[in-house]
């Protein structure tokens, strides 16, 4: 298990992790595509005639979405399969169907995307919802695509339980393999077709709210949990009392929670005190998730294996808190949503939450697995050139998302005052709403600060394919933070019996 | 039961319910910090931005037109963020004490003292 420092390697990576790096990798593309189309289609608001009739935007905006959930998607995969052998202390079970799965699924993306591009719509039978598009905003997928995802997920889920159920369970795997069920059953909900509209959303909204609010949210608690056990050497029983500290009120605010997405849909009244009721109390777990990071990198003095990681788990910790906590309490109750329902206000949640809690991890794993696959070098202070290129992109990456987030605050503000709460949510209000300065400036700082997120993320690329690839200092062995000895390069070439960055 | 916030009322409502979340972790923090290195100054400046929080709440609740049930919710975020602080403390000093009796065993007696990354 000796790897040359530097050097790609794939020997050193066990099973789980060559095929976490494949998952990854086609997670940055998407990545990318993400925020290309995003681009254009802020851009759209500014030049209604850019690619008219070409390239529309209501496919950029598709594509922009959906691309964004499955990125991230194959960024928990990865992760999960990057941390599951070591969890397990055993092989992966599968393997072989496990590669064939991700091949699988990647040629189904590929063509759904291709389709979404270059069919783009149907007539708007049953063949186009089994063909071209299911018109459900963020899971657009056609049908047949909807049945390989969930084929391909079983595969996944099959590898991961049978793993830990071969080799050792923990707190961990053990969240980890509930959640997981749940987070796939859930997907179900929102493959069936409807004619009417209430129902449709009704269900459709289990599928978003409950995977961002709930099942992925927890995904991450896991996920989060094992990355400070290697990134900051905390202890398992800490993080593992947290996690069900955190599940607990994760599901005990978001499942009915989920309330909050009925106020306006047609469904019954007694959803608004119920949204109403436990979407506010949503942030509480949000805010004890900051205190918990703040706590436990302050016992270890920010001392960490991997510098760039940590810095991204901060920023995930800080994100989730604001995206999700802050700025979701802040339209949650119905007495406010009445107006902001549907506006840029949404958006501009919507963007921080998705980058500050989901992104922000995601990378925080991209760096974990260069680091070990570069044979498993030193990621902590004093990277070459200072380590310029992960820290710009983490500062224009994040300039970027908080700036749009801002524009988008102003836009949505805007209109729901003069739409909604002046204008009475009439048809010319709606107009007039849109026409305004304050909103025309906002869509113009969307794309500066859009532009500022793309430069981030063209750096992130490059610093993950260049990182550590000169170094020739193998990984911090980091010390128990009880025995307050010092922090030093380890002696002994790769960690021998590590099996994680 | 419902009545929707007043125009008037627009950015109070927005600014007062950003300030209940962000005084609720300012309040946290300076609690631990306080407990942490035991200065004074942090537990005032906690229990000022709690003081902050619940005029907060209040506003909030004038802004949004909380009456009637919803005063509920008023009660549960004024009692929740004021207490959860103290009980997450609590926990965190549990699990770091548990976890330094065990610090040679772990979960499933297999997790080092020293984790070697
Ligand atoms: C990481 C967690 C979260 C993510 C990724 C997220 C993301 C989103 C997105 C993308 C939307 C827009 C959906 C659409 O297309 O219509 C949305 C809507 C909404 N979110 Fe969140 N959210 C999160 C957490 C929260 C929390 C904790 C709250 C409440 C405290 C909240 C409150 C809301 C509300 C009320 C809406 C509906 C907005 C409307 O009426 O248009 N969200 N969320
Ligand atoms: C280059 C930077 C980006 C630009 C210019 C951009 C632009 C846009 C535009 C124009 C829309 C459509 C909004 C509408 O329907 O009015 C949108 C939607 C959305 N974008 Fe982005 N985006 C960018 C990056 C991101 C990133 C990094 C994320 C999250 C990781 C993200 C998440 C979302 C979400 C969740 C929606 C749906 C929001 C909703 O329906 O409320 N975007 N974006
Ligand atoms: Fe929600």
């Amino acid at each position: 298990m000796t790897a040359i420092a530097g050097k790609l390697d794939s020997k050193i990576l066990n099973g789980g992790q060559k095929l976490a790096v494949k998952y990854f990798m086609v997670a940055i593309v998407l990545f990318v595509a993400q925020v290309a189309f995003g681009l254009i289609a802020g851009l759209q608001y500014i030049f209604p005639s850019l690619f008219y009739e070409m390239l529309d935007f209501n496919v950029n905006r598709m594509v922009h979405i959906n691309a964004m959930v499955v990125w991230m998607l194959y960024g928990f995969i990865g992760a999960v399969y990057w941390l599951v052998e070591d969890e397990s202390g055993r092989e992966v079970v599968g393997l072989k169907l496990g590669n064939i799965a991700f091949y699988v699924l990647t040629a189904a993306v590929t063509v759904v995307v291709i389709v979404y591009l270059f069919v783009q719509t149907g007539p708007g039978t049953h063949k186009t919802l089994w063909l071209i598009n299911e018109g459900r905003e963020y899971i657009e997928a056609p049908r047949w695509a909807d049945i390989g995802i969930v084929v391909v997920i079983l595969v996944f889920f099959y590898n991961i339980s049978m793993t830990f159920m071969k080799g050792r369970w923990s707190g961990i795997s053990g969240v980890l393999v509930l959640d997981l069920v749940a987070l796939a059953g859930i997907y179900l909900c929102g493959m069936f077709f409807t004619t009417n509209v209430s129902i449709d959303q009704y269900w459709w909204w289990w599928v978003i709210h409950l995977w961002v609010e709930a099942t992925w949210e927890v995904l991450v608690g896991c996920i989060m949990a094992w990355g400070l056990m290697k990134t900051l050497g905390a202890r398992r029983k800490i993080v593992t009392t947290w996690l069900y500290i955190e599940v607990g009120l994760m599901f005990g605010s978001g499942i009915l929670g989920l309330g909050h997405h009925y106020f306006w849909i047609g469904t019954p009244e007694y959803w608004l005190s119920i949204g109403g009721f436990f979407s506010a109390l949503e942030p509480i777990p949000l805010v004890a998730m900051v205190v918990h990071a703040v706590y436990d990198s302050g016992v270890h003095r920010f001392k960490s294996t991997n510098h760039p990681a940590l810095a991204w788990l901060i920023a995930h910790a800080f994100g989730n808190f604001f995206g999700a906590g802050v700025w979701g309490f802040m339209h949650t109750l119905p007495q406010i949503n009445l107006y902001t329902h549907g506006t840029q206000w949404s958006a501009s949640h919507g963007h921080l939450a998705f980058f500050g809690a989901y992104a922000t991890i995601n990378i925080a794993f991209f760096y974990l697995a260069m680091q070990k696959w570069r044979g498993n070098v030193w990621m902590s202070a004093g990277l070459a050139d200072n380590g310029w290129k992960w820290k710009w992109s983490l500062g224009l990456l994040n300039t970027g998302v908080v700036g749009m987030t801002i524009a988008l605050l102003i836009a949505g503000y805007e209109q729901s005052f003069i739409e909604r709460a002046m204008g009475g949510s009439t048809w010319q209000a709606y107009f007039e709403g849109q026409m305004h300065p304050w909103y025309i400036q906002a869509m113009q700082w969307r794309v500066v600060f859009g532009i500022v997120t793309v430069l981030g993320v063209v750096l992130l690329v490059w610093d993950l394919l260049t990182i550590g690839r000169k170094e020739a200092r193998t990984a911090a062995v980091l010390e128990s933070p009880d025995t307050k000895e010092s922090f030093k390069p380890s002696s002994t070439g790769a960690a021998a019996g590590a099996s994680a960055g | 039961m419902l009545s929707p916030v007043d125009l008037d009322n627009f950015f109070l409502a927005f600014f007062s319910a950003a300030l209940v979340i962000l005084m609720g972790a300012a309040y946290a923090l300076f609690f631990t910090l306080a407990k942490l290195n035991g200065r004074r100054l942090f537990m005032v400046t906690a229990y000022l931005s709690y003081g902050l929080l619940a005029v907060s709440v209040l506003l909030l609740a004038e802004a949004l037109n909380l009456r009637g049930y919803w005063h509920i919710i008023v009660w549960l975020m004024l009692a929740g963020y004021l207490l959860a602080p103290h009980g997450i403390w609590h926990l965190c000093c549990g699990t770091h004490v548990a976890a330094h009796e065990t610090a040679n065993a772990g979960d499933n007696g297999r997790i080092p003292a020293k984790t070697e990354v």
